[in-house]
Order: C-alpha cells, then sequence, then structure tokens
C-alpha cells in the first residue's frame, strides 16, 4: 500500500460525493422527458419498474427493460457515457465477479467445458448470472436515471407526499446537508495532515489518524446539533414540521404514470 | 454488504421491509417519546457522521484496509433506537441520493445493518463493559468487541439472506432466479470478508471513537446526557431489546438445516426399529447397544401426542429450509404470546392485590 | 411629561452558567426601542451567551428577564403560543451561518420561519420572494447550502430572520470572517436601520465598525458589564479597551519609528507622532 493512500481512497470517495451533487443538479434542469414529470410520478414510476425487473423471470423481457431505460436516459438528455461509467462498468465489475463461479458450481445440464480441466457450464449456471447481471444492471440504471435527473429537493417532496413520517423527511433533509459540511471538515482535517506528511506512516499511527479524524468529527457533530436544534428554536421550531410542498399533477403526469404502471405489468406478465 | 437490487426475492425483500418497518415505528416511537425536538437535529447529524464515516477507508492491522459503518459507536452514543433511525437514514441517503445500494433491498439493508447491527452492538457493549468506569481500557475492549461483533451479525444474516434464494426462488429447470449460491456457500464467502476486513474495520474505528471521546468528550459515553442537556435516548433495560434478540434467534434458526443427522435423544419410535437409525444412536451413546424394538412405554407415549408439524414442517410446505423458519417463527410465536398471557395474569395479580 | 415607550429588553443581575462554568454573572442592562446597541468584549466575555439569554434560547437561574415589559420565562413560552409572537419580533443571527443553514435550499432556508409561524402557503411565497430580491439574492433561491460563500450565507441568514420583519435584531459577530466588501454590505444593513423603530443588538469584537453600527456600547468582560457609554466615549479610553483584552501592545513601526503602546488595528488605525 503506498504512502498515506488510504487518505487518498477516502478523499477521492469525498470528491466523488461532491461531483455526484453537481451532476444530479445539472441534469434536473436539463429539459427532457423525466424532467418533464412530476417528481412523484419519476419516482413512483421507477419504483414500479425496479419492482417489474425483480419480478420478471425471463432474460430477455429483463433485457427490454433495459433498452426502455436507455431511450428513457436518452431522452432525458443523459449522458449515455456518465452511465456507462456511473453503473454498467462498476455492477460488470462487481456483479460481474460475484456471478462468475455460478457458471460452474449451479448444478444442471453441462453445455461447455473449459479445455484443459474439468469444470463444466452449466445451462443453468448461464441463465442464473445472465439474468443475476441484467437485473442488477437494469435497476442500478433505472435508480440512477432517477437519481441524476431529480433535485434532492424533488425527491424529498415527493417521499413526503408518498406519506413517509414528516419527521424521517426532515432528518433526510437535514443529514443530506450536513453530509457535505462533514465532508468538507474531514477533507480539512486530512489535506492539513498530508501535507505536514514527512514521510510513511507506521501502521498504529495511521490507524490513530483515522481515529482521531473520526473523533473530531464526532465532537464537532454533536455541537453543531446542538447549535442547530437552538437556531431552530430561534426561528419557531416547537416540535412539529411544516415544509412548503408545491407540486401539483397535470395531464401529462397522468399520462406518464399510466405509461410507467402498463409497462411494468406488461412486464411481470410476459415474464411470470 | 450493501446489497444492491436483484439479488434477493421480491417475497424476501417484502419481509425484510416489514421487518425493518417494524423496527423503524418502535424506533421511531420511542424517540417521539423522548425530547423529540432536540432529537431531529441529533439524530440527522449523527446520520451524517455515519454516512461520511462509511467513507473512510480504515488501514487495518497487516496492512489492508476496510469499510465500516459507524453503527457501533451511534449505539453507543445515542442507544439503539437512535442508532437504528441514524444508520437507516444513513442508508436511505445512500440509496436516494447518491443511487448507491438498491431500494427494493433498502428494507434489507436497513434491518442488516441498521437495525439487528445496533441491537447486537448495543448488547454487546453493555454485556463487555459491565459496571466498568467509562475511561476504563475495558471500555474501549467492549467497543472493539461489540463492533466486530455486530458487523459479523448483519453479515451472517445478509449471507443467510443470500443463501436460501436458490433454494426457495427458482424455475422449473433449476436455475437460480436471484442470489445464486445456497447456504453452505454464501455464508463462508461472506463471513471471510467480514470476519477478517469489515469486522476488524468497524473494530478499530469503535475502539478508536470511544478512546478518543474518553480522551476530550467523556459526556457523550455516558449516552448524550452531560454536554448537551439531553437525557440519553435509551433507559439502562430495554423490552426492544429483548424482541430483537428473539427475532435473531428466530432468523437464526434455519442454521440448523445444516446440522445433518438428528440430536441426541430425540429419536422417534420408528428409529428404533431402523437397523441404520440404530447403529447412528449407539455410536451416538458411547457404543451402547440400542434396544432392537422400540421400549413399549415410548410406543404408549408417542401415539398420544401427534404433533401438528412432524419433522418440522407443515405439511403443505415442501422447502426443508423455509418450514424450518416457519416453524421457528411459529414456535417462538406461541412462546411469545405464552409470556405476554402470563405477564398480563400476573400484572392483574398484582394490581388486585394493591389498591394504589 | 413626556412617556418613555417601554424599553426592548430589561434585564437584571443576570447570572448564568454554561455547563456548570459562569458565563454570566450579575449583568443588568436595558435596551430601549429603536436603539442601536453594541455589545464588545473579547471572546468568552459573554456576549453569545447574553444574546440568547435575550433570545430566550437559556434562561438565567438567576434574575429575570423583561421583553416588552412582561417576564420571559421558559414556562411562559411554553403556553398559549407566546412563542409564535416571540419568535417573530425577536431573531438571532447566529456567528456560524451554516448552524443556521439546515435546509435543502436558499428559499426552503428563507421560508423555515414563517413556515414554522404557521403562515399561509401564499403570504409565505410572497414574503420569501420580496426579502430575497431586497437582499440582493433572489439569484440564489434554488441553490443549496454548500454552494455558497462565506458572504452569501452571511446574507441568507439574514434574510431567512428578515423575512419575518422583527422588532428586535440581535446579531452575533456578524461580520466575522467576511471578505471586506461582504463585510461593508453588513454594516450599511445595519445603518439602514439608525432611526427606525428596529432595536439591534450586535456582538462584536471588531472595534472599527462599532461607530457605523451602534449608539451606545457595553463592553463586557468575564461575564459583567464593566462599561457602557457612546462609541465615541468608549473607543477613546484606551485603558478601558486594554482591560477588556479588545486592543493590545506589540511592537510595530510607523513614521520610521519601532515602538509599542496600545493599540488596534482596522480601517481607523491612526497615525499617532511621538
Amino acid at each position: 500500500m503506498s504512502q498515506d493512500s488510504f487518505i487518498e481512497t477516502t478523499m477521492r470517495a469525498f470528491t466523488r460525493a461532491f461531483s455526484k451533487a453537481l451532476i444530479s443538479e445539472r441534469g434536473a434542469n436539463q429539459p427532457g422527458l423525466l424532467q418533464f414529470l412530476d417528481p412523484r410520478v419519476r419516482v413512483v414510476g421507477v419504483l414500479f419498474l425496479v419492482v417489474s425487473v425483480i419480478l420478471c423471470r425471463k432474460i430477455s423481457v429483463v433485457a427490454a427493460v433495459m433498452a426502455l431505460a436507455v431511450v428513457i436516459a436518452v431522452a432525458s438528455r443523459l449522458s449515455l457515457w456518465l452511465l456507462a461509467t456511473r453503473v454498467w462498468f462498476v455492477v460488470l465489475g462487481f456483479a460481474g465477479f460475484i456471478a462468475l463461479p455460478a457458471l460452474f458450481v449451479t448444478p444442471g445440464s453441462p453445455i461447455f467445458t473449459v479445455p484443459g480441466t474439468h469444470l463444466a457450464v452449466s445451462a443453468q449456471g448461464l441463465r442464473t448470472s445472465a439474468l443475476l447481471i441484467l437485473r442488477v444492471e437494469t435497476a442500478a440504471t433505472l435508480t440512477t436515471i432517477l437519481v441524476l435527473c431529480t433535485s434532492w429537493t424533488h425527491i424529498l417532496k415527493a417521499l413526503r407526499s408518498l406519506h413517509l413520517p414528516v419527521e424521517i423527511v426532515t432528518m433526510l433533509a437535514m443529514t443530506h446537508r450536513y453530509v457535505f459540511l462533514l465532508i468538507e471538515t474531514a477533507s480539512q482535517m486530512f489535506e492539513s495532515r498530508q501535507s505536514r506528511m514527512v514521510g510513511q506512516l507506521a501502521g498504529p499511527d495511521r490507524r490513530r489518524l483515522m481515529a482521531r479524524t473520526a473523533g473530531v468529527l464526532l465532537s464537532k457533530s454533536v455541537e453543531l446539533s446542538h447549535e442547530v436544534y437552538l437556531a431552530m428554536l430561534s426561528r419557531g421550531f416547537d416540535g412539529e414540521v411544516h415544509i412548503l410542498s408545491v407540486l401539483r399533477l397535470r395531464v401529462r403526469d397522468y399520462l406518464g404514470m399510466a405509461a410507467f404502471l402498463s409497462v411494468s405489468c406488461l412486464a411481470v406478465w410476459i415474464g411470470r | 454488504m450493501h446489497i444492491p437490487d436483484g439479488y434477493l426475492s421480491p417475497s424476501t425483500c417484502a419481509t425484510l421491509y416489514a421487518l425493518a418497518a417494524s423496527g423503524w415505528y418502535s424506533a421511531l416511537g420511542r424517540v417521539r417519546r423522548m425530547l423529540a425536538s432536540r432529537t431531529i437535529p441529533l439524530i440527522s447529524v449523527f446520520a451524517a457522521f455515519s454516512f461520511v464515516v462509511m467513507m473512510f477507508n480504515i488501514p487495518l492491522p497487516g496492512g489492508t484496509t476496510g469499510h465500516a459503518i459507524g453503527v457501533t459507536v451511534a449505539a453507543i452514543v445515542l442507544g439503539p433506537s437512535g442508532s437504528i433511525l441514524a444508520v437507516s437514514i444513513a442508508l436511505g441517503i445512500q440509496a436516494l441520493f447518491f443511487g448507491d445500494g438498491g431500494i427494493t433491498t433498502l428494507g434489507a439493508n436497513c434491518f442488516n445493518m441498521a437495525i439487528i447491527g445496533s441491537v447486537v452492538a448495543d448488547a454487546v457493549y453493555r454485556l463487555t463493559a459491565g459496571h466498568s468506569e467509562v475511561h476504563s481500557r475495558r471500555r474501549v475492549w467492549a467497543a472493539a468487541i461489540a463492533g466486530y461483533a455486530s458487523i459479523n451479525a448483519a453479515a451472517l444474516l445478509t449471507a443467510f439472506e443470500f443463501g436460501i434464494q436458490p433454494t426457495l426462488f427458482h424455475d422449473a429447470s433449476g436455475t437460480p432466479l436471484y442470489a445464486p449460491y445456497p447456504l453452505h456457500i454464501a455464508i463462508p464467502a461472506m463471513m471471510i470478508g467480514h470476519l477478517t476486513f469489515a469486522g476488524l474495520a468497524e473494530a478499530v474505528i469503535s475502539a478508536g471513537l470511544v478512546s478518543y471521546l474518553q480522551r476530550s468528550d467523556i459526556g457523550l459515553l455516558h449516552g448524550v446526557r452531560a454536554t448537551t442537556g439531553v437525557p440519553a435516548l435509551e433507559s439502562a433495560s430495554s423490552p426492544l431489546r429483548l424482541w430483537w434478540v428473539i427475532g435473531i434467534l428466530m432468523l437464526c434458526t434455519p442454521l440448523g438445516v445444516l446440522a445433518t443427522g438428528t440430536a441426541w435423544g430425540e429419536w422417534s419410535a420408528a428409529d428404533f426399529a431402523n437397523p441404520e437409525k440404530r447403529a447412528k444412536i449407539e455410536a451416538s451413546s458411547g457404543q451402547h447397544a440400542a434396544p432392537s424394538s422400540v421400549p413399549a412405554r415410548l410406543q404408549k407415549l408417542s401415539a398420544i401426542w401427534t404433533a401438528p408439524f412432524p419433522g418440522y414442517a407443515p405439511r403443505f410446505v415442501k422447502s426443508t429450509t423455509f418450514g424450518y423458519a416457519l416453524s421457528a417463527m411459529f414456535g417462538v410465536g406461541l412462546l411469545i404470546m405464552a409470556g405476554l398471557v402470563l405477564s398480563r395474569f400476573t400484572k392483574k395479580a398484582r394490581a388486585s392485590e394493591s389498591p394504589s | 411629561m413626556i412617556e418613555t415607550p417601554t424599553p426592548a429588553f430589561e434585564v437584571s443581575s443576570v447570572s448564568f452558567d454554561y455547563e456548570g462554568i459562569p458565563a454570566i454573572r450579575g449583568l443588568s442592562l436595558q435596551i430601549g426601542k429603536g436603539e442601536r446597541v453594541a455589545l464588545v468584549g473579547a471572546n468568552g466575555s459573554g456576549k453569545s451567551t447574553l444574546l440568547r439569554i435575550l433570545d430566550g434560547l437559556y434562561f438565567p437561574a438567576v434574575g429575570s428577564v423583561k421583553f416588552q415589559g412582561e417576564s420571559l420565562t421558559a414556562d411562559r413560552l411554553r403556553r398559549n403560543g407566546y412563542a409564535l409572537t416571540f419568535r417573530r419580533q425577536v431573531a438571532l443571527v447566529f456567528q456560524n451561518p451554516d448552524v443556521q443553514l439546515f435546509n435543502p435550499t436558499v428559499f426552503d432556508e428563507v421560508a423555515y420561519g414563517p413556515l414554522q409561524l404557521r403562515w399561509a402557503r401564499e403570504e409565505v411565497i410572497r414574503r420569501v420572494e420580496e426579502t430575497l430580491s431586497t437582499m440582493g439574492i433572489a439569484q440564489l433561491k434554488d441553490r443549496p447550502p454548500y454552494r455558497l460563500s462565506g458572504g452569501e450565507k452571511k446574507r441568507v441568514a439574514l434574510a431567512s430572520v428578515l423575512v419575518l420583519d422583527p422588532e428586535v435584531l440581535l446579531l452575533d459577530e456578524p461580520t466575522a470572517a467576511l471578505d471586506p466588501k461582504s463585510q461593508s454590505q453588513i454594516v450599511d444593513l445595519i445603518q439602514q436601520w439608525k432611526g427606525t423603530s428596529k432595536s439591534v443588538v450586535t456582538a462584536t469584537h471588531q472595534l472599527e465598525i462599532v461607530e457605523d453600527i451602534a449608539d451606545r456600547v457595553l463592553v463586557l468582560e468575564a461575564g459583567a458589564v464593566i462599561a457602557a457609554g457612546t462609541p465615541s466615549e468608549i473607543l477613546s479610553d484606551e485603558g478601558l479597551l486594554l482591560r477588556a483584552n479588545l486592543v493590545h501592545a506589540h511592537r510595530h513601526s510607523h513614521g520610521g519609528v519601532v515602538h509599542s503602546h496600545p493599540h488596534r488595528h482596522g480601517h481607523s488605525h491612526d497615525e499617532h507622532s511621538h
């Protein structure tokens, strides 16, 4: 492990988080297909599609839904390359890695034997691997499209109108807000560490660095929560939460919802 | 161990969502009853903290790195109910904002990591820390052990959820429809990674945090009481914990399917007549010769009661594993009901005794 | 006889401990309606704590606090919707804007106060848009807080309390950690309220802005008021400022001479002769 690469890996995760936030802000403002629809329709519609992908049993139907997802992505002005790097390659790496042994391990009728070994790929193994990878890819594509086209506020408002308890929605909102603040604080702590680094840290020192950074973060978090509570009280918070929801359904939203529903039901029916 | 969409069948997802929902509901109820206004910002910030900790690449003894969840420290500082909510919210943000981790499997992930993780972390920490001083070394070790235990409990549960998929959900030709590996592959495969890396990472970060708090902010270790003037979110004894321990035990019972053979002493009358079975009985009984025919009394007794679920599976359930799980839940359910009825009676008896 | 209006705040012999440490000791003061007061003191002198007591967030164990002639207690705030009135009339801007920006977008943040005070939806939207354009931040309304600069955050925090049109503004170090341009914007805003019925209490350790933002200055040290007077009176009393740890003496040079004497830094650093 190269010098301080654990810090670098962590910092990279931080950068990804911020870039994700920027990308979805941009995506939400594009004049595309999904952006055209009410966020509630988007959330529920995508949820239906994902559930249908999980329910149907035929590879061909899952593939068809995947094709539909790609069409929606393009129509919503999303870059396919972005999807490829964020979803497709990543899922292939993980799910593909997990599914690989299944080719050989799943009991069933062998259709191909690796030359030079007695490892046989069974028909069932092939099908299960394909089905798994395709399902994971399609579901991940659908959720990523939703998240890249919808601003966080709208996701929250959609969840609220789906009757998620108001305290939970408030906590989601506040958590999201403070994730970025904490990432900034942690980044600053790591950066100052890196610039002062003269030579490699020994194992126990590395762990101590992580623990200390986490510790400072924790203390600041609790202090922050206390101050935030006072700030909320100061502006009239009394235990109940009130948020402004300005969403209204139009004809296109009903049509969109109908489309999502019918495709999902069709997929489940054909793929049963 | 964040499960993406596609690995679990719809019915598994639905069951785990239901279990998670009951955990959320009870945690939310508990938190609402205790100074709800202060806890909204506290839990939110803790959720944010947990989220950021999940990104940390933690160096481990041996030169490798791993990722932690932060559930152990959340459970120590906020108590299990607060921790359930905080970690669930962190997982929710991961799925809904970052698109990492599935939405059909959010219930499963929350159940495994946030709920069971919190309960195990809290129980093991309290057990191991005992009545030791808040600034003692023992607490640091307790945190490490609790962290290790909670991650591995969550991982075991995840592995179990993966492992039952091929048995329960396959098509006519035997192709698994979801996660393709049965229990005897899934469990070792998952546990190896967590017993070594993830478990250690959580242990390291939990111990490190408790040690840091002991030096700088000891109030937090009392359960957020002293610093902010907020009473600890959880009281010392919690019935919630008992329920969840029962729940875990219930879910672990089908692991018994892995054990082959019959438990000692649990032979049926028919076993004695079967020469093969009799040989096994002898082998496990220190080579004492077994009677060649069923002892007469045993025969009489066994005729009195025919269990509704002989062989631990209702007749209509074909799969052994599922039947096992079902009967375990039914059995525990009966026990719980019996317990409740008993406690109700004793309460009434006590109430009628004393006028107050 | 001209009747003097009820003072906004009357604080009598108040003592308050924070986590066991005495933060305010036997403090008394009065803030008049329409008055602009500056609380000056070094960090740790109790300025923030005092502001929070005035805002009904901390309640002193000893002494009394009266707002518009009526006593301000935890009990009173809990009952009969008094909180709805009080929270609209008195507003506190915290020193750290991140503490005050806990909503997903700027619009949501400014709308938070009115929503909590149960204003009607249309009224909320109208007032928020009005306030955003008055503060010159309308273009930021859909921005999330982590994409705001320090100066923008401060302006959003101010907007989020001004939307309620409060009668009393409590400002905790409003210019701290701001670039000069943002600082002067804030100072201009506070100057605007001179002569209105708004009372403004500003806690600051930046002496250079005091003359612009206040008609009366209270000097705090270790939780008690050690002096009161007009800005020019207080600022010219170097012995007092030294005692309160608001100025320092260190070696410096100007006019080609190196020497050391009490002085303060800032735009009103005046050349002096020897």
